[in-house]
C-alpha cells in the first residue's frame, strides 16, 4: 500500500520553554518521536519546517528551530495566533502532537562554505535563524566571520534571550542587539533592525545575507543590504504564506509559479525580484 | 482501422451489464434534470441525451470528501491509517475534454509525495468516453486544438454514428474490453461516418479562446489595470471553481467530537477571501482582483511554466454557471491584447 | 420598453457628479443569454449600458460587496455615493439593507427602472441549444421578440421568464432618485400553489423530496455569496472555533446549512432568486424561501423590503408581543 503523506507521526512533547509571555506569547516546544526508529532516521537541513498537528483541533506548518545536529530532538517555536497555535499553548509536557516532514527547501550551507554569514532577524523570525546559527556553530572550522543582527519591539519581546547571553559570550561570534524603543536599562542599540544593520556596516566581500521577519523589516534590510554593496545572490529570506497540504497539492501557498512549501521557504533575492505575485 | 470496432446500438445495454459485472459503474443520470455521474447497476438508469454532466468526473477520483486518516483526539491521542479504496471502477459516457482534464491534474497528484487517495482510484478506473455530437452552448475544446470526438485520454471512446457506435481502442485497457463477442470490426465507411460526424461537431464550435503565447503575454501585463475591471463584477461565489475539472484546490480540517475524529479533505475554492487569510490577520490577497488575476495566472501562466499544459480543456462550465457572466475565453482574448 | 437613451443620460449625470464614485449598471455581455453587470467611472463608460429582458442581475449585491482593502495611516475611507441601476425586484433589497441599518440611504443614488419582465438565461439556452452567434431580445405585451442569428420569432413571456416575474408585485422600483419612464402598477400576486401543496404533503415525504435535493449540495456557497441581504461579516459557517457547521459534504451538513440560511433570511429575504440561480447543482433554493415569505407573511402580516423606515421584523421587540422577552 502506498504511503500515506497527510498522515503524520506521533511525538510527544518533552520540553516546554516560555520565550515571551503577554499577548503574543512564543514558547519553544521540544517534541521526540514516540518510534526510536523514527527519531533516530528524521533528518533534515537548516531552513527546513515540519507540520505539527494538534489532533482535533488542526494543523500548522512551523520553521524547525533546532539544529539538524542535535539528533534526539526537533524544536518549534510558536507565536499564539489562532486556533491551533493556541492549542499547543496549552498544551503540557507529556501530551501528544503529530509531526510530519521535513518540507520544503534549505539554506545552501553546503554552497556556503568557506563564506563569512549575517544574520539579520525580527521577532519570531529568528526561530529558522536560530536553527541555521547552532548549525553552523556545530560546524564552525568551515564558515568565515559570523554576525547576529536581532531586535524586537522590546526586551520583553526578545526570543531566546538565554541563548544570546551565551552567544554574546563567545569569541567565534558577534552579536547586535537591539529594541525599538528607549528602556530604561537598556544599554545596547536603540531603533529598527535595518538600521542596526547600516551601524554595523558587515562587509558584502564573500559574505551571505540571511533574513527573517515581518515583511516590513525585510522590505527595508534589503534595501540598506544593497546600500552596502550585496547584490541580489547573497541575499536571502524566508517567506510564509497560509498552509494546509505542505506538499504542494492544495494549491494555495503559491507565489507565481512557485509554491512556498515545495518550492520555498527559503529563496534567494534574485529569485524574489522575478517572482511576480502577491506575499 | 487495426483498433476501430463498431458496436451495435441495441447490444449497448448488454455492454453495460458486462460492465457492471466486472466494475462499478458510473454513467451518465438525470438527478431532476440535472446530468451527474452516479453508480448505476443497471443500464436503464442510464440518460445519454446530456451534452455534459453539470459536475465533472473529477469527483469519481478526487473526492468532495475524502477521510485522510482517522484519530482519537486531545492530548493522550492515537491515529488510525484510513483504507484505500482499491475497488475496480469504470466510468461511462465522459467526454472527451473531461478526461484530458485527468491527464492534466495526474502530475499535481503524483509528483513529490504520491498521494494514495487519488492514484489508488485513478489506476483502477477505466475510462469509457463517449463522443460529443452537439457541444453546448460555451464549449471551446477546438482552441486548445482538441476535438469533441478525440481518443487520445480515454480507453475506448464511443461514437454515435446512426444506429452504432464507432469504437476506438487507446491502450491495454482498452484493448481487454473489445475482446467481448458485442464489438465487430469496423468498415472504411464506418470511419467515413465518424470523420463525417467528428467535423459536423467541430463545426458547431463557434467560440474561440486565443491561447498562443499567453504564458509569456500575460508575464508582461501582471500590474495591469485590466485584472480589476474584470473582477469587479465577481460575487466571490466559488461556483466556477467547483465546477472545473481541473480546479484541485482542497483544504484540510480536523473533525472530532470528545472520544473521535477525522482529518478530512474537502474542495476549496481560491475565490473567496479566506483562502489565504494568515492567523495574524494578514491576507496577501484581500480584493477580488488578487484572487481573479491569481486564477487565471494558476491556469494560464503558472501551470505551463511548471507542467508544460494550459490547465483549461474547454469544457464552458464556469461561462455557463458564472452568475456574472465572467467569460473565460473573452478574458483571456481581451488579456491577449492589453498593451503591457 | 425601457428608452436606453434615457438611461444613458442618467448615468452620465450621476457619474458626472462629484459626491459619486462609480455607477453599476448592465451592459450586453458576452454569450447573449444574459447581462453582464458593469461599472461607469467616468461619463464615457456610460454609453455601454443597456436594459433589456437579459437583465436578470440582482446589482443591490454590489455597494456591500465592494473590497474595502487596509488603508495606509492618515488615509480617510473612501466615502462617496454609489449610483446602482435597480429594477422593481431589486430595489427591495436596498430597501431592506436600510431598514437593517446595513447601508444609509444617502450612500446610494438608485437610478429605477419600472421592469415588465426578464429572461431566465436557462430557460433561453435550452430553448435555442447550441453556439450562437448574437441574440437580441426585446418585450412588447405579452411576449418577447427574439431574433437569434438573423432569424425572428414571438415567445410567449410564459415560457421564458423566470417565476418571481410571473408574481410580480413590485414593478417599479420602492425607492429611486431618478426613474427612468413611467411607473408601472403591480397587478400579480403571489401563487403559492406549489407551497402549499408540498404542505399538504406527509413529513415523510417531504423529508424524501428535500433529502433528495440537499444530496445534491456541493457546499460551494455560492448561494450565500449572491444573495444581496448576506452581508455577514464572518458567516456563521466560518467561524472555526466553535465550529458550528462542518466543511466535509454530507446529507446531514448540507441539511443543516441549507435550513440555516433558510431560517437567517427569514423575514428578510425579498425574493429576487440569485441564489437559486447562482446555484450550480440547480437546487429549488426558493421554494424553501417561499415557504418561510408564506408564514411570515401569515404569521406577522409582514413583507421584507417594502418601507424602509420600518423597523426589521425579527430583530426589534414590542410590549405587546406574545412573548415575555425577547429571546
Amino acid at each position: 500500500m502506498k504511503e500515506n503523506p497527510y498522515q503524520p507521526m506521533l511525538a510527544i512533547i518533552e520540553n516546554v520553554k516560555e520565550e515571551v509571555g503577554g499577548q503574543r506569547a512564543i514558547k519553544t516546544f521540544r517534541m521526540k518521536f514516540k518510534d526510536k526508529e523514527i527519531q533516530k532516521n528524521f533528518t533534515f537541513q537548516p531552513g527546513q519546517c515540519a507540520m505539527v498537528s494538534l489532533l482535533g483541533k488542526g494543523e500548522c506548518m512551523f520553521a524547525i528551530s533546532s539544529s539538524p545536529t542535535k539528533k534526539d530532538y526537533i524544536e518549534v517555536s510558536v507565536m499564539r495566533h489562532g486556533k491551533v497555535t493556541k492549542a499547543l499553548h496549552e498544551s503540557e509536557i507529556g501530551d501528544v502532537v503529530g509531526v510530519r516532514g521535513p518540507y520544503g527547501n534549505n539554506f545552501d550551507v553546503k554552497d556556503w562554505k568557506g563564506k563569512n554569514i549575517v544574520f539579520i532577524g525580527g521577532g519570531i523570525g529568528q526561530a529558522p535563524l536560530r536553527c541555521l546559527i547552532n548549525y553552523i556553530l556545530d560546524n564552525k572550522k568551515n564558515y568565515g566571520k559570523l554576525d547576529v543582527i536581532y531586535g524586537a519591539r522590546t526586551s520583553e519581546d526578545l526570543c531566546f534571550k538565554e541563548e544570546f547571553e551565551e552567544l554574546e559570550k563567545r569569541k567565534d561570534i558577534n552579536v547586535h542587539l537591539s529594541i525599538d524603543v528607549k528602556e530604561d536599562n537598556w544599554k545596547k542599540y536603540v531603533g529598527f533592525v535595518p538600521d542596526n544593520l547600516l551601524k554595523v556596516k558587515p562587509s558584502p566581500k564573500n559574505t551571505i545575507a540571511v533574513t527573517c521577519g515581518p515583511p516590513i523589516m525585510i522590505k527595508f534590510v534589503i534595501q540598506n543590504l544593497e546600500k552596502l554593496g550585496f547584490n541580489e545572490d547573497q541575499i536571502f529570506t524566508t517567506l510564509e504564506m497560509r498552509m494546509k497540504c505542505g506538499i504542494g497539492k492544495c494549491g494555495r501557498c503559491n507565489i507565481g509559479n512557485l509554491y512556498v512549501c515545495k518550492d520555498g521557504p527559503v529563496f534567494s533575492y534574485k529569485q524574489l525580484k522575478k517572482l511576480q505575485g502577491e506575499r | 482501422m487495426m483498433n476501430s470496432y463498431i458496436l451495435l446500438k441495441e447490444d449497448l445495454p448488454k455492454f453495460i451489464k458486462e460492465l457492471i459485472d466486472k466494475y462499478k459503474v458510473f454513467a451518465p443520470v438525470d438527478d431532476n434534470d440535472v446530468t451527474l455521474f452516479k453508480e448505476i447497476k443497471n443500464p436503464k438508469e442510464m440518460n445519454l441525451k446530456y451534452n455534459n454532466s453539470k459536475l465533472p468526473p473529477k469527483s469519481l477520483l478526487f473526492c468532495q470528501t475524502e477521510t485522510l486518516f482517522k484519530f482519537t483526539p486531545g492530548t493522550k491521542g492515537k491515529i488510525q491509517s484510513p483504507g484505500i479504496d482499491n475497488g475496480k471502477k469504470a466510468v461511462f459516457g465522459i467526454r472527451p475534454c473531461d478526461a484530458k482534464s485527468f491527464s492534466i491534474i495526474d502530475p499535481v497528484f503524483k509528483e513529490d509525495f504520491e498521494d494514495p487517495f487519488y492514484l489508488s482510484k485513478r489506476e483502477n478506473l477505466l475510462l469509457v468516453g463517449l463522443s460529443c455530437t452537439n457541444p453546448y452552448s460555451n464549449c471551446f475544446c477546438t482552441s486548445f486544438k482538441d476535438s469533441p470526438a478525440s481518443s487520445k485520454y480515454v480507453d475506448i471512446l464511443l461514437t454515435d454514428i446512426g444506429n452504432k457506435y464507432f469504437v476506438e481502442v487507446n491502450g491495454d485497457k482498452g484493448k481487454q474490453i473489445v475482446k467481448s463477442k458485442l464489438f465487430k470490426p469496423a468498415a472504411k465507411t464506418d470511419e467515413d461516418k465518424k470523420n463525417e460526424v467528428e467535423k459536423k461537431a467541430k463545426d458547431q464550435i463557434i467560440r474561440y479562446q486565443k491561447t498562443d503565447g499567453i504564458a509569456e503575454k500575460l508575464d508582461k501585463i501582471f500590474e495591469n489595470h485590466f485584472w480589476k475591471e474584470v473582477a469587479d463584477k465577481c460575487l466571490r461565489c466559488g461556483a466556477c471553481t467547483y465546477l472545473c475539472p481541473t480546479c484541485h484546490c482542497f483544504d484540510i480540517q480536523d473533525e472530532a467530537t470528545m472520544t473521535d475524529g477525522a482529518r478530512v479533505r474537502i474542495w476549496d475554492t481560491c475565490m473567496i477571501p479566506e483562502y489565504t487569510l494568515q492567523a495574524s490577520g494578514y491576507n496577501p490577497r484581500p480584493e477580488r482582483m488578487n484572487r481573479m488575476r491569481n486564477r487565471v495566472y494558476h491556469k494560464y501562466n503558472y501551470y505551463p511554466k511548471n507542467l508544460g499544459v494550459i490547465a483549461c480543456v474547454g469544457c464552458g462550465r464556469c461561462i455557463d454557471n458564472c452568475p456574472v457572466n465572467i467569460d473565460i475565453i473573452d478574458v483571456v482574448n481581451r488579456a491577449g491584447e492589453v498593451k503591457p | 420598453m425601457v428608452d436606453e437613451n434615457l438611461l444613458q443620460d442618467a448615468v452620465k449625470k450621476t457619474v458626472a457628479r462629484k459626491d459619486v464614485k462609480y455607477v453599476v449598471g448592465y451592459d450586453k455581455g458576452t454569450t447573449g443569454f444574459q447581462a453582464a453587470p458593469t461599472f461607469a467611472f467616468e461619463e464615457k463608460d456610460a454609453d455601454k449600458f443597456i436594459f433589456s429582458p437579459i437583465c436578470v442581475n440582482n446589482l443591490a449585491v454590489y455597494p456591500i460587496l465592494e473590497d474595502k482593502p487596509p488603508l495606509r495611516r492618515g488615509e480617510e475611507p473612501d466615502s462617496r455615493k454609489i449610483g446602482i441601476v435597480l429594477k422593481g425586484c431589486d430595489s427591495r433589497a436596498i430597501v431592506q439593507i436600510i431598514q437593517e441599518k446595513g447601508l444609509k440611504r444617502e450612500d446610494v443614488v438608485i437610478i429605477g427602472i419600472p421592469c415588465t419582465g426578464v429572461v431566465d438565461p436557462k430557460k433561453l439556452k435550452n430553448r435555442f441549444p447550441g453556439q450562437i452567434k448574437s441574440l437580441e431580445i426585446k418585450d412588447e405585451n405579452d411576449n418577447f421578440i427574439v431574433t437569434v442569428d438573423g432569424k425572428t420569432q414571438n415567445i410567449s413571456k410564459d415560457e421564458l421568464m423566470p417565476d418571481k416575474c410571473k408574481e410580480c408585485e413590485y414593478p417599479t422600483p420602492i425607492i429611486y432618485d431618478i426613474l427612468i419612464g413611467k411607473e408601472i402598477k403591480g397587478l400579480k400576486k403571489p401563487n403559492y400553489k406549489e407551497i402549499e401543496e408540498l404542505e399538504k404533503k406527509s413529513l415523510d415525504e417531504k423529508w424524501k423530496i428535500w433529502e433528495k435535493e440537499f444530496d445534491r449540495c456541493i457546499r460551494c456557497y455560492a448561494c450565500r455569496n449572491a444573495c444581496p441581504m448576506c452581508y455577514c461579516k464572518e458567516c456563521m459557517v466560518d467561524i472555526l472555533d466553535p465550529q458550528w457547521v462542518r466543511r466535509s459534504v454530507n446529507l446531514s451538513e448540507n441539511t443543516a446549512w441549507n435550513m440555516l440560511r433558510a431560517f437567517h433570511l427569514a423575514g428578510r429575504c425579498i425574493g429576487c432568486g440569485e441564489c437559486e440561480r447562482a446555484c450550480p447543482m440547480d437546487i429549488p433554493l426558493m421554494k424553501l424561501n417561499k415557504k418561510i415569505t408564506k408564514d411570515i407573511q401569515e404569521m406577522y402580516d409582514y413583507k421584507a423590503g417594502i418601507d424602509a423606515e420600518a423597523k426589521p421584523l425579527l430583530a426589534m421587540f414590542k410590549p405587546d408581543d406574545p412573548e415575555e422577552f425577547i429571546l
